[in-house]
């Protein structure tokens, strides 16, 4: 793995270990996901535990531990998106896409990512737009009211092209 | 430093150290509260909530956790007042529901008068910390404060928190100290020797080999923990002898050298 880049990275912070947040935020844009090796090298760097930074990084539902495909949406489960019908958004954008469902990893995280590598499918707290509840998110953009049958539309958007 | 001030717990006077956690008070005077995160020598944490006391007099009035309440001139705390029983009672009945199988957690609630709990028992599958662990994180704070090492730590967050070593692989940092589990107040953790490997059965079976005496051929520490610590006493005395004994084979060793110094025959044991 080529590390000069997290070298970059960590130059740019005067007091590294007190700046943990933004250099995993810095890696995960660059690399779309937090790898092991990636999350070790920090670590030996700025002299803060390796568990520590494992702690924080399975702590925030931002960060992703695995490696990610080229769109990724998050279906929002925050309160106002649950009462509003999130449950059953997710169900579907999983069957739509033909990932399993329920399937989350030993740290807590739910993370889907379809075959092709063309989807990846989280859940989020919150976007702070509750109003527009429910709410799902792909790639930098929000939309609001999803109903369950405008789906396939939205999803057409990025490439999705079963039946 | 060492400000004496005066406190009252349930109307009686104690004396305390200015700024010192209440709690330790109560406790070096036998006076009963609850607790599962406290430990003297690390930072209070104030995490279990078990420690409730209601301020009457203080800063603060009010119900407060006493492991981070800090003693002041004439601070006076109730320990047991009605609402805090009712709290208690609820706070227990979550413990029994994160921990089921905790004997030390079932023995703490009832002494406390809780025996059964509402709440549905976390009973986790394949769960190295057996489904006795209640998160009170002593374990980590000891592994990272006190130990320096930082093998383990929180994972996750909420429902789904859990404690282990990162992506629950083994360690190559851990000393094998065994701190964790000397402090763990649920006895969660699993730790083996066998022969000369120690296996940190909790910590994803991280293995740490132990080091043999020279004298009985016992193996008595970890290789890693030894050097790491080791030198702290061993070379008080600057005999290097003891570097690679057992704790008996050093003792019995330092007494009969210093029975020949004695008797001034000392040489006999220099070489
Ligand atoms: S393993 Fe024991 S010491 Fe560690 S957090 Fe759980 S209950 Fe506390
Ligand atoms: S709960 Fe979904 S945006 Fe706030
Ligand atoms: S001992 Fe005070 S909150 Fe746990």
């Amino acid at each position: 793995m080529d590390k000069r880049y997290i070298d970059e990275i960590l130059s740019k912070y005067n007091e590294p270990s007190g700046k943990l947040l933004g250099i995993l935020e810095d890696i995960q844009e660059k690399e779309k996901y937090l790898s092991k090796e990636a999350l070790k090298y920090v670590s030996e760097k700025i002299g803060v535990s390796f568990s520590q930074i494992y702690s924080i990084a399975t702590f925030y539902s931002f960060f992703n531990l695995q490696p990610v495909g080229e769109h990724i949406i998050s279906v929002c489960m925050g309160t106002a998106c649950h009462v509003r019908g999130a449950v059953e958004i997710l169900k579907n954008v999983e069957y739509l896409l033909g990932v399993g469902v329920d399937e989350s990893t030993e740290d807590g995280k739910f993370f889907l990512t379809t075959e092709d590598k063309h989807f990846s499918v989280n859940t989020a707290r919150c976007f702070g737009c509750c109003s527009m509840a429910p709410v799902i998110r792909i790639d930098d953009k929000i939309y609001g009211y999803v109903k369950i049958k405008d789906l396939p539309k939205i999803l057409k958007e990025y490439g999705w092209d079963k039946k | 430093m060492s400000d004496k001030v005066n406190v009252y717990i349930n109307s009686k006077r104690y004396q305390a150290i200015k700024g010192e956690p209440l709690l330790n008070v109560a406790r070096r005077n036998r006076v009963d509260i609850p607790a599962l995160c406290y430990e003297e020598s690390l930072k209070p944490y104030g995490a279990c909530r078990l420690c409730l006391v209601d301020v009457k007099e203080g800063a603060k009035k009010g119900l407060t956790t006493s492991c981070t309440l800090a003693c002041s001139e004439g601070l006076s705390v109730a320990t047991n007042t009605d609402e805090i029983k009712r709290h208690r009672k609820v706070l227990f009945e979550l413990y029994l529901s994160q921990a089921p199988n905790s004997e030390k957690i079932k023995d703490m609630a009832a002494r406390y008068g809780v025996f059964s709990t509402r709440f549905e028992l976390k009973h986790q599958e394949n769960d190295k910390l057996n489904s006795k662990c209640v998160l009170c994180g002593l374990c980590v704070r000891t592994c990272n404060e006190i130990m320096g090492a930082g093998v383990i730590n929180f994972i996750g967050r909420g429902h789904n928190t859990k404690i282990n070593t990162p992506y629950f692989e083994s360690s190559d940092v851990c000393l094998g100290c065994r701190a964790c589990l000397e402090v763990c107040p649920t006895k969660a953790i699993t730790i083996e020797d066998r022969s000369n490997i120690r296996i940190m059965a909790s910590w994803s079976y991280t293995e740490v080999e132990l080091k043999k005496c020279t004298v009985c051929g016992k193996y008595y520490a970890p290789e890693k923990l030894d050097a790491k610590v080791g030198s702290l006493f061993y070379y008080r005395d600057k005999d290097a002898k003891l570097k690679n004994m057992c704790p008996e084979c050093r003792k019995k060793y330092a007494a009969k050298k210093h029975t020949l110094i004695m008797e001034g025959e000392a040489e006999k044991y220099a070489k």
